[in-house]
């Protein structure tokens, strides 16, 4: 007993027992879900046996029904254009910022801290607001681009298929650039200095120096945006509510929101839940990527 | 803990157990979950209950409209509902079909309340199934044609279109860009309110939604078509709701809208202008009428411990239905009760139509699987809109979903 005591308090005890609260926790508020879900993908659940656990069991009826629907490959393609259009973008504004914050200038810091505050806003608020920018008839942003001559009649980036899934992107990318670009500065001021300097001294251009030294030296950094970023856009849900509802003609819809609109519009909970088991796949899939490829730089 | 303490906490404990004891074996409290605020008629109606000395206590709590049909589930599914509930009618009878709601057939024939019979036949088919009461409609409501009548005169139009030719026909003359004004908003989005908007037009040509894909139920969708492809209403339609149309029709940039009698306060304070309403056009003159039928009804959840008491709940609900439109300018689903004037001109001219419309309005359904149904209707209306399909294959389809579904 006093062994077992002095152990949990100092020893190997000690550390299982650490290990423990933190996978208890994962089991219950992570493990258990997901689990949960992939029974439910199985089983044909409807609101009224919701509650109990004992359903019918379907087998792959749900996903074969889900694959037999002509919509689905359009909402999962959209979901690709979604997450790489919308990766793409914030990554690359962001990292702009980033490097532009790294001058000195005059209020450098309280600037880059204003950018945060599109990150704090709620989904549902930024959505509204570009809800606004984007309308069609009276939107800011037509009146920009027609005041500028880009454009000579307006564009309903809303309602018009070819422009719908973009509306939500652009959204999408102003909302997570600033995420991007404060893990990004993090990276980038650990970077030390005294390199830059012996290769200035070297010779080597801005471009070189950025080619040799800040991207390699940025790469997990870089690795753990990325990844974060698929997560974040993965389960962008707020905007697409709030700017398009996935319309029209499900021209915008992807698989995070058909999922909402299986589970909470038309009460097929099962088929909710299948689709969320294959985004789970592919999340699952990039973290697999994104943990080897983080290994090695911990090691070296 | 010492001892002492422990013994004073039992005793006070078991003292407040015998003095709350009497009242609570006396006071019956049931649970009403509806979407009305303070400035609405259930908030109202269950205080007023509530103070009344009847024994029966009743506990209010709002719910958003987005939430009504989950919470409500989940709550039935864990055996945790309230006992009655304010349900949109179309999602009545998923409630009903599953046995979630209590066949209130009898206690409504016994009552010297409530009697079906004043009930207008659209409000009573959508808490029936299967030929039982399964609830009381709360209030109704219905669309019709509101038109702007300065516009009207500014481009020498005087007769208020009665035919769909002849709406689009207005339209066309109505629709002025430069000023950036559209003859006609309405709202086609993929949501249930584009069901609500698109029914009616199907109905009026002889189908409905276990045959939406009649020849003229194709007829009104391409003119929907037509009227979107001339930018005769805007293409922010697909995705607007009712109430953002009828914004911009009180903004003056569209000369028609189609919507309900809910807009009727805002449009009054709004609209700077003179406006009107008329019936929903008809396919060809003399054409059968119809009409979207919407709002709330109230029903009593089947495991609820007070049945009775909760009937006796609904009864004054029902008892306060001439309170609906002149205190919150809601209509009462019956036809037994006389709206007195409100003295607004603007006002009691449209509540003529409203009501006239109201005999035409029809129940969505009922089916229990009617949000399954809707959206159908709702994926055939955006497809053929935006080019994807013509109307009658993307309503074939649509039919062909809803057989399934119906089967």
């Amino acid at each position: 007993m006093r062994a077992l005591f002095s152990s949990l308090r100092d020893g190997k005890g000690f550390d299982i027992s650490l290990i423990a609260i933190a996978m208890v926790f994962l089991i219950l508020f992570s493990g258990a879900p997901l689990v949960y879900n992939a029974i439910m993908s199985f089983q044909e659940v409807d609101i009224f046996n919701l509650g109990t656990f004992i359903r019918p069991w379907v087998g792959l009826d749900n996903y074969r029904s889900l694959f037999a629907d002509p919509s689905t490959l359009p909402i999962f393609w959209n979901t690709v254009v979604f997450v790489f259009s919308s990766i793409a973008g914030q990554f690359i504004v962001g990292f702009g910022l980033a490097l532009f914050f790294t001058l000195k200038f005059p209020g450098a810091a309280y600037l880059r801290g204003l950018f945060l505050v599109s990150w704090v806003m709620p989904g549902l608020v930024v959505g509204a607001i570009w809800n606004w920018i984007l309308s069609g008839d009276f939107g800011i942003l037509n009146h920009f681009l027609k005041s500028v001559g880009f454009i000579s009649e307006n564009i309903f980036w809303r309602s018009d298929i070819n422009y719908s899934l973009w509306a939500v992107i652009i959204a999408n990318i102003w909302l997570g650039t600033a995420f991007n670009m404060i893990l990004l500065s993090v990276g980038l001021a650990a970077i030390p200095r005294d390199v830059y300097e012996a290769a200035e001294l070297d010779g080597a251009t801005a471009i070189q120096r950025f080619r040799t030294i800040t991207l390699p030296m940025m790469r997990s950094t870089i690795g753990a945006v990325v990844s974060l970023g698929l997560i974040f856009t993965l389960q962008q849900f707020d905007l697409f509510a709030a700017i398009t509802s996935g319309g029209p003609a499900n021209s915008s819809n992807v698989a995070q929101y058909k999922a909402w609109e299986m589970s909470f519009r038309e009460y097929d909970f099962a088929r909710g839940a299948t689709i969320s088991v294959l985004m789970i796949v592919v999340v699952m899939i990039a973290s697999i990527i994104y943990v080897r490829s983080t290994k090695q730089e911990v090691r070296g | 803990m010492g001892n002492k303490l422990k013994l004073m906490l039992g005793g006070l404990l078991l003292s407040t157990a015998i003095m709350a004891s009497p009242t609570l074996a006396e006071e019956v409290t049931i649970t009403v979950w509806s979407l009305d605020d303070e400035n609405q008629p259930a908030f109202n109606y269950a205080k007023e209950f509530s103070e009344m000395d009847n024994g029966i206590q009743i506990e209010y709590r709002e719910i958003q409209f987005d939430d009504v049909v989950s919470e409500s589930m989940r709550a039935f599914a864990t055996g945790k509902s309230p006992d009655i509930i304010a349900v949109d009618n179309p999602e009545h009878a998923l409630f009903a079909g599953r046995g979630a709601f209590l066949d209130i057939t009898d206690k409504i024939a016994a009552s010297t309340i409530i009697n079906a019979d004043n009930y207008f036949a659209g409000p009573l088919n959508s808490v029936s199934w299967e030929g039982k009461l399964f609830g009381v409609p709360k209030a109704t409501n219905t669309i019709a044609l509101y038109y702007n009548k300065d516009l009207y005169k500014k481009a020498g139009i005087d007769a208020v279109p009665e035919t769909w030719a002849e709406l689009v026909d207005t339209a066309r003359k109505l629709n002025d860009p430069d000023n950036n004004v559209y003859g006609l908003a309405f709202s086609a989005k993929a949501s249930e309110e584009g069901t609500f908007q698109f029914l009616p037009w199907a109905q009026m040509a002889g189908g409905g939604y276990d045959n939406i894909n009649v020849e003229g139920a194709v007829k009104a969708l391409d003119i929907w078509k037509t009227i979107l492809d001339e930018k005769l209403a805007s293409p922010d339609t697909l995705t607007r709701g009712q109430w953002d149309s009828t914004g911009t029709f009180n903004a003056g940039n569209a000369a028609m809208v189609i919507s309900g009698p809910w807009e009727l306060n805002r449009m009054l304070e709004e609209a700077k202008f003179d406006w009107g309403v008329a019936l929903l056009p008809v396919p060809e003159v003399g054409s059968a009428r119809s009409s979207a039928m919407g709002d709330f009804n109230w029903a009593i959840f089947s495991n609820s411990k007070h049945p009775d008491e909760a009937f006796k709940a609904l009864e004054y609900f029902a008892s306060q239905d001439d309170r609906l439109f002149p205190e919150f300018g809601q209509l009462p689903a019956r036809s037994d009760i006389a709206l007195p004037p409100t003295g607004i001109a603007l006002k009691d001219a449209a509540l003529k139509v409203f009501q006239e419309q109201l005999k035409y309005a029809q129940a969505r359904g009922p089916h229990p699987e009617w949000p399954k149904i809707s959206k159908a209707i709702q994926d055939a209306i955006q497809t053929a809109l935006t080019g994807g399909a013509t109307s009658k294959e993307a309503l074939d389809l649509a039919a062909a979903k809803i057989e399934t579904i119906l089967k």
